[in-house]
């Protein structure tokens, strides 16, 4: 039995075995593209392991760090991510890679400020909310103010344009709000005129019309647009039940652009088959199941809410990019959590797992047993 | 925050419980309480919402693997290999004795992968134009063309097929020189007819891609072709070899050898002579010519003419004049020439097989005993369904026997034997000899059955079974009337017509071997030697005679028959088939001979047909070694022929005496005639073969010119004519044939020297 003031080791376990599993396979995945590109095929695997090792040290450091205090600070962070926001989509300051603005370059590295916005956005709603979550009653008072700084949010996030992160936060911070106890009744007066307006600013941009069109028939656009959802499925179906083996895949010889990225799902069914995808997912379940564990479990409201939007933000992040990889939804560009290779990503995806570990240290048996007589053990729901 | 978290983590279903315990907590602690469970609820509902998706995504990945898998490993493996093709090596076609007739001759075939190239030179244009310039210079193309292929948007492009090795070895070594990794030289074949022509339409051609398109080149496509081979790499996206991936290699397995029942020197002598009767006889429709093995039905010689060079298929045809001739790349050239040359006549078309007919006439009344050879018949015109019936000569024969009337071909008593057959029996046997049906044979373009009885009489009446008789007014295929005619020539078994003898492996074990292949027996034994002796009888004494050949006993029919076009003019169809040796049949020799345009006047297969089939039959016999059995009637009739003996030299009295002895006259020219006088010069010079008692004449000045004289016209002459126009003008003759003039070995007005040989060749004017 777990004592009181311990993390939850299962999300400690799951997190550092897909943290490695995502290592090996940005190796296997890139060497080619490494070699072909960079002309070392250890270049992204090098980068993707320092960044680990710091992510994982940052991880440790905010597991030990009183999440309340963190939270007190987001206010500030909150006005740090949206002065960042504003500063990258300014010509000259943010960086430009793909025809998007979305990083600052740091010479070394590259920073994407959207990675910080998530957690700061996250530690912010749930902290504003535990606060005062009676306030969620009423919608120009309660919601309504939330709504605008997610909208400013998005607005800037629109601007680089960085689509998966709108829809990420905007999806993430809904969750939260759920969670805290906004009204349904709010969500769907504002949800039906959002989702029109989203689709009319889809509309205005041209290459996410033919992303749709390349989903509905990514076999007729396989030159172009369809070109890369092609190829992903070519992989995943490469691999069949025990795949081509660590290495063997065919496609990542440039067939899907960049298979450390994005698509490192596909080229992980290929070498691991459906086996491999599925321990995959199933480890994601498991940190799902954890997280919001320890969100139902959490000492307070804040801890809960926190658990609950770190750990939609990692489902969310991994159901989107496994949809695309799959061709089950248009493509946008959504990294795998743990897999996907990135500097930004990578440490703030540890960083905010150290924060959900410093959650789960909240809840704890002893009381619980306490509570319940020592009847049972903690059940899987609770 | 001890307090606060246990408030906070109480589960709904113990709600009851924990209010008793905390029933003095105050109202916010309460609402506070109620809004954790609510969240909590929530938090499980996301849960279950984000489970349920990544249950689905499981269940995608499953679809797509599992379901899709095959589909799309295909598509994935089509994209991530190059593939280059091994073309196998075509199979050889032979002659029944193993000679080569079509053959593929080892060559190099050049090709590109033109992404990896355009890599290699990382985009640069002006290297990957000079790599175009210098490939095209050695290959001799245009390097426009080259370049093209150079920039095309594909991992494989032929850049030329089939060059010539010492070509292909060159485009190697510059290959290898430049180190172009992604221009690939590979092992080719092509396609070579070392006979040219001979043979064209049993052969066929190949098109552009080596696949067989006419001939037994297109009927044994698949025998022949063999199994495509291939080279494999696994490439990038780019098309660039993946450096630690190795090329697979599937062996093409080369196609299997072809053995033609046909002897090549048996097709050669059937050739010339078709080629020989097309220039003779001016054939506007041309010739056909099917040499048979009468007891196996095995070919050994198919002519059709005009013909073609199966090496330059689409070659302006001779007679066609077209200036903007284009070939196969022109679709009214490309019918023309399947209308025209690329036609086997033998098989595809049909004709009138006229008086040739008779034979199976006779043969179906004989088997029936409704005729002897001694049965009287008296050939008269007869009057059928208000037709009148003549013989080929005015008023007919008169009384004779049915021999007779077979030698003489008269067409009133073939009524006759036939309508006492009757129309049912008749043509029961017309359908017995094969006439109403394919075949079978192994070549393309025979007539189907229904196309045979559209042309035939389908519900025959009186008039029908009279014309059909002697051969008119119904059409048959030549393949089929000289198979019915191996029937009559083997014993009366009708045997499928046989073009291919075996086919074998590359290794030389035997695939499949043909065996004679039995159709039904038509007529005994007995009547079918019975037909063979008439038709021997025909060539000897009756309408048959031009196609005599001394010491062959050669059995045979003539034919003639007029088209129904309106065409006045030469629109004859004559033919002649023969049997021979009569006694024990080898070959049977069938010519048709298709609108003859000749200077003579009456035109038959008699005249025509026969001295070509009977010069043609010898030929075989020869090559075949078959003896000589001379007659009495030949031998008397023979001219012996000698060789002049050298006399020059010698003096008159010892000339005299040298040339007596071998049966040779003399006539002296010059001044000097005393026996003790040299002769200086003689005409013909020793060693030339002559005939006994013709003439030397012997020059007895020294350094004395040669007399000449004029070569006359000896059209229509008859032979005593001829020797006595010869005699007068001091010429030697070599007479041929008898009858009047056919031909004359120099036209009229050839300047001669006096004692020179000519020979002339005599035909029967007879009809059929």
């Amino acid at each position: 039995m777990r004592r009181k003031n311990e993390y939850d080791y299962w999300i400690l376990f799951t997190v550092l075995v897909l943290l490695a599993m995502g290592t090996i396979m940005v190796f296997s995945a890139s060497s080619y593209s490494a070699q072909f590109y960079q002309n070392n095929k250890y270049h992204y695997l090098f980068r993707q392991l320092l960044w680990s090792a710091l992510g994982v040290i940052s991880m440790f450091i905010f597991s030990k760090l009183d999440y309340h205090r963190i939270a007190a600070a987001s206010p500030i962070l909150i006005i740090i991510s949206t002065v960042m926001l504003t500063l990258v989509i300014i010509p000259g300051i943010g960086y430009v890679s793909n025809d998007a603005r979305r990083w600052f370059n740091l010479g070394f590295t590259t920073f994407q400020p959207s990675e910080f916005t998530k957690i700061a956005m996250i530690l912010f709603l749930s902290f504003s909310l535990s606060k005062n979550s009676e306030r969620l009653k009423s919608f120009t008072k309660g919601l309504l103010p939330y709504l605008l700084i997610i909208g400013l949010t998005d607005a800037l996030l629109y601007f680089e344009p960085h689509m998966s992160a709108v829809i990420l936060i905007t999806l993430v911070s809904v969750i939260i709000l759920f969670c805290a106890g906004a009204k349904i009744g709010h969500f769907l007066a504002i949800g039906i005129p959002g989702i029109i307006g989203g689709w009319l600013l889809i509309l205005k941009m041209e290459y996410r019309v033919d992303r749709i069109l390349a989903f509905s028939d990514p076999f007729k656009y396989a030159q172009d647009e369809g070109f890369q959802v092609v190829n992903s499925l070519y992989a995943i179906a490469s691999g069949n039940l025990f795949g081509r083996g660590l290495g063997r895949s065919l496609q990542k010889n440039l067939y899907l652009p960049e298979p450390h990225n994005d698509f490192i799902f596909a080229i992980l069914c290929e070498e691991l088959g459906f086996i491999g995808a599925m321990t995959v997912i199933l480890l994601f379940m498991l940190l799902i199941w954890r997280g919001i564990k320890a969100a139902m479990n959490a000492s307070d409201m804040l801890g809960s809410l926190i658990a609950a939007g770190i750990t939609s933000l990692v489902a969310l992040e991994a159901i989107i990019n496994i949809a695309v990889v799959t061709s089950t939804i248009p493509t946008t560009g959504m990294p795998l959590p743990f897999f996907s290779y990135g500097g930004t990503s990578t440490i703030f995806l540890l960083t905010s797992m150290g924060i959900l570990l410093n959650v789960s240290k909240g809840s704890s048996a002893p009381e619980l047993r306490l509570v319940t007589n020592g009847q049972k053990k903690p059940s899987l729901i609770r | 925050m001890k307090t606060r978290g246990t408030n906070y983590r109480k589960s709904s279903t113990r709600l009851k419980k924990q209010n008793k315990s905390i029933s003095k907590t105050d109202n916010k602690k309460l609402q506070e309480k109620q809004a954790g469970i609510k969240q909590k609820r929530r938090e499980f509902v996301m849960l279950l919402l984000f489970s349920a998706m990544f249950l689905f995504l499981i269940y995608r990945v499953g679809y797509i693997q599992f379901v899709k898998g095959e589909e799309y490993q295909k598509l994935a493996y089509l994209n991530q290999t190059q593939k280059r093709p091994i073309n196998p090596k075509r199979g050889t076609i032979y002659d029944r004795n193993g000679k080569g007739l079509a053959i593929s001759a080892s060559v190099d075939t050049v090709s590109v992968n033109p992404k990896e190239l355009r890599d290699e030179v990382k985009g640069d244009e002006s290297k990957l134009l000079d790599i175009a310039n210098n490939l095209a210079s050695i290959l001799g193309m245009d390097s426009e063309d080259v370049m093209k292929r150079f920039k095309a948007n594909s991992r494989f492009e032929f850049i030329k097929k089939r060059i010539d090795r010492e070509v292909g070895t060159e485009a190697k070594a510059y290959v290898a020189e430049k180190g172009i990794r992604s221009i690939y030289i590979d092992e080719d074949s092509k396609r070579y007819y070392p006979k040219g022509k001979l043979a064209s339409h049993l052969l066929g051609f190949v098109g552009d891609d080596h696949q067989g398109l006419n001939g037994i080149e297109f009927v044994l496509e698949s025998t022949l072709k063999g199994v495509d081979g291939k080279i494999m790499n696994e490439v990038d996206v780019l098309g660039r070899q993946i450096s630690f991936s190795k090329e697979k290699y599937i062996d093409a397995i080369d196609g299997y050898d072809v053995y033609l029942t046909i002897d090549e020197t048996v097709q050669y002598l059937a050739e010339k002579a078709m080629d020989q009767a097309m220039l003779d006889y001016n054939l506007k429709r041309g010739a056909t010519c099917v040499v048979m093995d009468p007891h196996t039905g095995e070919i050994l010689a198919m002519v059709s003419k005009p013909d073609f060079n199966p090496n330059d298929p689409d070659a302006l045809p001779v007679g066609i004049i077209d200036e903007d001739w284009k070939g196969f790349n022109d679709s009214e050239d490309s019918q023309i020439l399947w209308q025209t040359v690329f036609r086997n006549r033998a098989v595809m078309d049909t004709y009138e097989p006229g008086s040739v007919f008779k034979a199976i006439t006779a043969a179906a009344a004989i088997e029936e005993n409704v005729v002897e050879t001694s049965t009287p018949k008296f050939c008269r015109p007869v009057s059928i369904a208000g037709h009148t019936i003549n013989c080929w000569r005015k008023g007919g024969h008169g009384a004779e026997d049915f021999l007779h009337a077979v030698y003489n071909s008269c067409n009133p008593v073939f009524v006759d034997v036939a309508m006492d057959l009757g129309i049912e029996k008749f043509y029961n046997y017309f359908k017995l000899f094969g006439f109403k049906e394919k075949t079978g044979i192994e070549l393309q373009g025979e007539p189907a059955n229904e196309e045979f009885a559209k042309l035939q009489h389908n519900d025959p009446k009186e008039i029908d079974l009279a014309v059909t008789s002697f051969g008119q007014r119904f059409q048959i295929s030549p393949l089929q009337m000289i198979t019915a005619y191996g029937a009559i020539a083997n014993g009366g078994t009708l045997l499928k017509p046989t073009i291919i003898k075996q086919i074998s492996d590359s290794d030389g074990n035997i695939v499949k071997k043909f065996e004679p292949t039995v159709v039904r027996k038509v007529i005994s034994e007995e009547t079918a030697s019975k037909v063979c002796q008439i038709l021997e009888g025909v060539v000897a004494e009756g309408t048959g005679k031009n196609a005599y050949i001394p010491g062959y006993r050669i059995a045979g029919k003539t034919g003639t028959s007029q088209t129904l076009e309106t065409d006045t003019e030469g629109r004859y169809v004559v033919s002649f088939c023969a049997i021979a040796p009569a006694n024990n049949p080898k070959v049977c020799v069938l010519v048709v001979l298709d609108h003859p345009q000749n200077e003579m006047h009456l035109r038959s297969g008699g005249i025509l047909a026969a001295p070509v089939a009977g010069k043609l039959t010898e030929e075989i016999l020869e090559y075949m070694q078959v003896e000589r059995e001379y007659t009495e009637k030949d031998k008397i009739e023979m001219t012996q022929e000698v060789y002049v003996p050298n006399v020059t030299g010698m003096t008159i009295t010892e000339a005299e005496t040298k040339l007596k002895a071998f049966g040779l006259k003399f006539e002296i020219q010059g001044s000097q005639t005393d026996p003790d006088a040299v002769v200086y010069n003689q005409t013909p010079k020793s060693d030339f073969s002559i005939p006994q008692n013709s003439t030397v004449i012997l020059y007895t000045d020294q350094d004395q010119s040669e007399i000449t004289v004029t070569m006359p016209d000896l059209q229509n002459n008859s032979v005593a004519e001829v020797i006595d126009v010869m005699n007068r003008l001091g010429l030697n003759l070599r007479i041929r044939g008898s009858g009047v003039v056919q031909k004359q070995e120099y036209p009229p007005g050839t300047q001669l020297k006096r004692g020179q040989i000519v020979e002339v060749s005599f035909v029967e004017m007879i009809g059929d």
